[in-house]
């Protein structure tokens, strides 16, 4: 029964927490085992059968086991009954003052519900503000992504209070990544190609709170590097012009080319505007930027204008600089652009013009020098005539080519070129004027007439090497004398057809371009060179004479044997000036009619006088008879002009240059003093050269006279002047003429 | 004579190609003339402009015994001149000899193998002019030469006892004395082969300054040491004639290259060029009291006047590129051209600096007056 002792304590707990538990439990029979109806300890459970359970305690048990029963019975029920009433009061107070708390609850609850919702509010907010903080580096990654700066920045300026009050802690990441990212908007203004892209940034930027000053400079230098793109580039106006100068091609690539540019002026243009509403005390700069681009612009102008440039390209490009200067004078009207390229555009026409006459100058000298190189070649038959041709359309052509060039300058409408109408227009006279003193001085440089008179020509002269050839110079001279009679009453003509606002601007030395004056100066310049031919040609007879007359011992000649052979050098000089003289020389009109005309009186009295040498030689009478027979003669006959005035004919050049050769001949003779041998021998040679001379020359008396004049020479400085023997005379004569014919078979 | 010109007109017997000043005559405006003829007997003429200037008077007539290749008058005393002659070589066909000839006192030397050359100064005796036929005095024969002479030059100055003789090769220099009558020679130089002397001309502005021509160059000799100083390179050239007036510039002809004017301490290229003679431009002299008065004569029968003053001649050469042909006309004032033969003699008279003499070949003598022509300038 210890057992049992146990057993109603356990009991008693137990039905303890039972009670209170099937009091709250919100159903309480599922919590308890069901037990078994048939035993009697059913009793605590819910399937307790009142009946059930006496009938079956009757049936089991005695008597006295039932008082016992229901002693304890009774016993149990009072001590449920006080622990039930214990129950109820714990479980009440405790029910008190949950109503009390419910109350207070119920009060507290009505003011509740609306600060939630604001809390709700608040919360969803600042939700979604953390999330666009955390998504802004990748927002703004995209913005840049696709150049949507303006947005960044936006974002960015958004985004910057919280990144000032919580960026150094909980959103340092962000931030940091975003600085990243909008960085690279500053990096963009060196990266970016347009310049609105970059003037939008600088606007940005400043939003942004970058230093201004260090902006505004950096903007200024990027402004600069743009200046370096919007350059016209030598190579494309050179290309320009080579493709223009294609007719096939056309203006195509050209204009492409220009277009291009003219986008990016454009973009210049509204760079500096948008910079001046950016930093508007930044005028100066600008002006000196705008102004360095048109600078830059007509440098690189004056550079193409340097080479071979023709004013259609020059057109163009001028046309692509107005344009630009236009442009930016309506963003910038402070810089007076215009009148600035203005400036600029006088410059570089002006070195235009003068590059110009340069070329043509160079062309003309080309021409004329190609005579050097051709006749060493000696391929060519008439080198000078070919010359000459060459150089003289060389002239024409070019001078027209010029004209008609710089007439594209006058006829364009452009607005720069049409404020310096007059001023081309007097560019291009005081062009040819310069042009033509240019060339006189051209003239005697390649003549080497001036070579010596100055030290840097002497210099120049020598760098065209050795001598200069005498063809060269009879060229030079015609060509002098084209320029006086056809080129330049043509370029003036042309000058006054095409040109005609020249007049405009008054010179203190009256106009540009006075052809008279040129026509003057090439007229004497002509003669001069003609002479200085003529000169050349002699000199080397001069010489040839000199060493004739200087070298034998002249007082103990031998016996003249044959015809000294001077003479046929003598001869083959003059037949190189004859050559040279037909090639481009005309002829003269009136040969044969003078011949005849002069031969008569003037040479007779002479021939007479030789006659009578030869009957009458016994004494030194016979000497002094023939002087005064000279003087006497020299009185009576009209007075031979020896040096009359050259006339540009084959003949009367070759005719001067034979006079003043046998003047130096007799002027040779008269330093020596002759053996009756020595005269002997010049009279030979006089007389062999008698034939061929007549027969090159136009002035046969002249002639005539000096060749017996060199006689008289020889005879007035000779010891014992006795003339040759006609017979032996006229054999070594002979002689000389048959070995003469047999050397060159073909000359006549 | 044309009409036209003021010419006064002289004739010598024979042709004749040197004329002189007689600068030491101070009364009256004198030249001396020689004649130049191979085969008659020589002349001597002292002419003198008539006080009127109407006409020129033969003051004295000598013989001379050779024909006379230069002829220049002393200096300082009127009765001196020097000569240079040759005697061709009469004997060259008949006689095999080529020696030492006498004639008359005066030693004749044999240049080369035929013909023969001699220099010598010469006094024109005191009262010439009561003689009936004077002789002229041999003062010295320059007698070292042993080449062609080509001229005796007097320092023009003034009184010096110094004269130098050019031949082909050599240079000498002399030391004259009038009173013993000698002349020896003090220093002698050669040219060197290459270089065949023609002429010269000595400085009035330095005493020891000596310019000869050659076919090539000018060259400048220091007559203290003999030794070459300077040269300018330039073919064919004539005659020299030193400026009077101014130090440094020297005046050349040139057979058919014209004038030349240079200034000596510029040698490498002249200041200025005048185109000179249709034919050789054979003598060229400066005027001596008229700056850049140049006159040349040559063998087209002309003597030529030109105005070609080199104390502004800076503007005047940059002057001359641009306006060339302007100048060409400028420095030419007149062209004498009455000659009937070339004209190889000239000289300024120093008395009357405004008058000339010129002498052609055919034996013409013509003083003229520039006196138009220096109005204009």
């Amino acid at each position: 029964m210890g057992a049992e002792d146990n057993v109603p304590l356990d009991d008693k707990a137990k039905r303890m927490r039972d009670l209170l538990s099937s009091f709250y439990a919100p159903d309480p029979s599922t919590n308890n085992a069901p037990s078994n109806p048939g035993t009697l300890d059913a009793i605590n459970t819910s399937s307790f059968d009142a009946d059930q359970y006496m009938n079956l305690l009757i049936q089991k048990s005695n008597l006295d086991e039932l008082l016992q029963r229901h002693v304890e019975m009774a016993a149990e029920i009072k001590n449920i009954d006080t622990d039930l009433q214990m129950l109820v009061y714990e479980n009440y107070s405790k029910f008190i003052s949950a109503t009390d708390a419910i109350k207070r609850m119920k009060s507290d609850i009505v003011g509740m519900e609306a600060n939630m919702e604001q809390l709700l509010d608040k919360i969803m907010s600042v939700q979604s503000k953390i999330q666009f903080i955390y998504d802004l580096p990748t927002r703004l990654g995209k913005c840049i992504e696709s150049e949507a700066y303006v947005d960044a920045v936006k974002f960015y300026t958004g985004a910057l209070p919280i990144f000032k009050a919580y960026g150094d802690s909980s959103f340092q990441d962000c931030k940091q990544a975003s600085e990243e990212a909008i960085s690279i908007i500053g990096k963009l203004f060196s990266d970016s190609e347009s310049i609105q892209a970059r003037t939008e940034a600088a606007v940005l930027l400043k939003q942004l709170d970058f230093p201004v000053d260090s902006l505004q400079v950096k903007l200024l230098e990027k402004l600069e590097q743009s200046l370096g793109d919007l350059q016209l580039k030598t190579d494309d106006i050179e290309n320009a012009s080579m493709e223009s100068n294609d007719p096939k091609l056309g203006k195509v690539p050209d204009s492409v080319h220009i277009t291009a540019h003219e986008g990016s002026i454009r973009g210049f243009a509204e760079a500096i505007s948008a910079y001046r509403v950016i930093f508007p005390d930044s005028e100066g700069h600008l002006i000196k930027l705008a102004q360095d681009l048109v600078v830059k612009h007509f440098e690189t102008v004056e550079q193409c204008v340097k080479g071979r440039f023709s004013c259609a390209n020059l057109l163009v490009v001028l046309r692509t600089i107005w344009t630009d200067v236009l442009l930016m004078d309506e963003v910038l009207s402070e810089a007076v652009l215009p009148g600035f390229s203005l400036e600029a555009a006088q410059n570089a026409l002006k070195q235009h013009v003068a590059s110009t006459f340069n070329y043509l100058l160079h062309d003309i000298s080309d021409a004329l020098l190609r005579l050097n190189v051709s006749s060493k070649e000696a391929a060519e038959e008439n080198p000078l005539q070919v010359a000459l041709e060459a150089s003289k359309k060389a002239l024409l052509q070019g001078s027209m080519d010029v004209l008609l060039d710089f007439r594209q300058l006058l006829d364009d409408d452009l607005g720069l070129l049409v404020q310096l109408r007059d001023f081309v227009s007097d560019w291009v006279q005081e062009g040819f004027q310069d042009f033509f003193r240019a060339l006189y001085d051209r003239f005697f440089l390649l003549s080497g007439r001036k070579s010596s008179s100055s030290q840097d020509q002497g210099l120049t002269a020598g760098a065209h090497g050795e001598k200069v050839l005498a063809g060269l110079v009879l060229v030079l001279s015609q060509l002098s004398v084209f320029i006086e009679q056809t080129a330049i009453p043509r370029i003036t003509e042309e000058i006054a057809a095409s040109f005609p606002g020249g007049g405009a601007r008054v010179y203190e030395n009256g106009p540009a371009f006075v052809p008279g004056v040129m026509c003057r100066i090439f007229r004497s310049a002509g003669e001069r060179l003609l002479h200085h031919y003529i000169n050349m040609r002699t000199q080397k007879v001069s010489t040839l004479l000199r060493k004739r007359f200087t070298t034998p011992n002249w007082v103990k000649h031998k016996e003249p044997r044959e015809v000294h052979m001077f003479v046929d050098l003598f001869l083959q000089e003059l037949k190189e000036t004859t050559s040279e003289v037909k090639q481009i020389l005309p002829q003269g009109l009136e040969r044969k009619h003078r011949r005849s005309d002069s031969n008569g009186s003037t040479a007779s009295s002479r021939s007479n006088q030789l006659r009578d040498d030869k009957t009458n030689r016994s004494n030194t009478h016979k000497a002094r008879s023939q002087l005064l027979e000279t003087h006497l003669a020299k009185l009576f006959k009209q007075k031979v002009e020896i040096f009359t005035k050259v006339e540009r004919t084959q003949e009367s050049v070759v005719t001067t240059a034979v006079k003043l050769c046998l003047k130096s001949l007799q002027e040779f003779v008269r330093l020596q003093t002759f053996n009756r041998s020595g005269f002997q021998q010049i009279q030979l040679d006089i007389q062999f050269l008698r034939t061929p001379l007549k027969e090159t020359v136009e002035d046969e008396a002249a002639v005539d006279f000096l060749l017996d004049e060199v006689i008289v020479a020889a005879s007035e400085r000779c010891l014992d002047p006795i003339p040759l023997e006609p017979p032996i005379l006229d054999r070594l004569i002979q002689a000389k003429l048959a070995k003469w014919k047999e050397k060159n078979p073909i000359t006549p | 004579m044309q009409g036209g010109s003021s010419g006064i007109g002289y004739g010598l017997k024979y042709q004749a190609r040197c004329i002189s000043d007689v600068k030491a005559d101070t009364d009256h405006t004198s030249f001396l003339t020689g004649t130049l003829s191979l085969r008659e007997e020589n002349e001597v003429h002292l002419i003198r402009l008539s006080s009127g200037g109407t006409e020129l008077i033969c003051e004295g007539l000598f013989s001379h015994p050779n024909e006379i290749w230069d002829l220049a008058s002393c200096p300082f005393d009127q009765r001196i001149f020097s000569t240079v002659f040759s005697t061709g070589s009469l004997f060259d066909i008949d006689l095999p000899f080529y020696g030492l000839k006498m004639e008359t006192g005066l030693i004749v030397f044999f240049a080369g193998e035929g013909e023969s050359y001699g220099a010598a100064i010469w006094q024109i005796p005191e009262l010439y002019g009561q003689l009936n036929s004077p002789q002229l005095e041999r003062i010295a024969s320059l007698d070292a030469h042993t080449r062609k002479i080509n001229c005796v030059l007097w320092w023009p100055s003034g009184r010096h006892d110094k004269l130098i003789s050019i031949d082909d090769e050599n240079l000498f220099l002399w030391t004259l004395d009038c009173s013993k009558k000698t002349a020896q020679v003090q220093s002698k130089q050669t040219s060197g082969m290459l270089h065949y002397l023609s002429g010269g001309a000595w400085d009035p502005h330095d005493i020891n300054a000596v310019a000869t021509t050659c076919e090539s160059s000018v060259q400048f000799w220091d007559l203290r040491t003999m030794k070459k100083t300077n040269a300018v390179e330039r073919a064919h050239i004539r005659n020299a004639n030193y400026d009077m007036k101014n130090n440094h510039i020297l005046v050349t002809a040139e057979d058919e290259s014209g004038i030349h004017i240079w200034d000596l301490r510029k040698p490498k290229s002249p200041v200025k060029e005048l185109p000179g003679h249709t034919h050789w431009t054979w003598a060229v002299t400066c005027n001596p009291e008229y700056d850049g008065l140049i006159l040349s004569a040559g063998t087209d029968s002309s003597v030529n006047l030109w105005l070609a003053p080199t104390s502004a001649e800076e503007d005047a050469t940059s002057e001359s590129i641009v306006e060339s042909p302007a100048q060409q006309a400028g420095p030419l004032l007149n062209s004498y051209s009455d000659y009937e033969d070339s004209v190889y003699g000239l000289a300024w008279s120093s008395r009357e600096p405004w008058t000339f003499a010129s002498l052609s070949y055919d034996g013409r003598v013509v003083v003229e007056s520039v006196k138009p022509f220096l109005s204009r300038k």
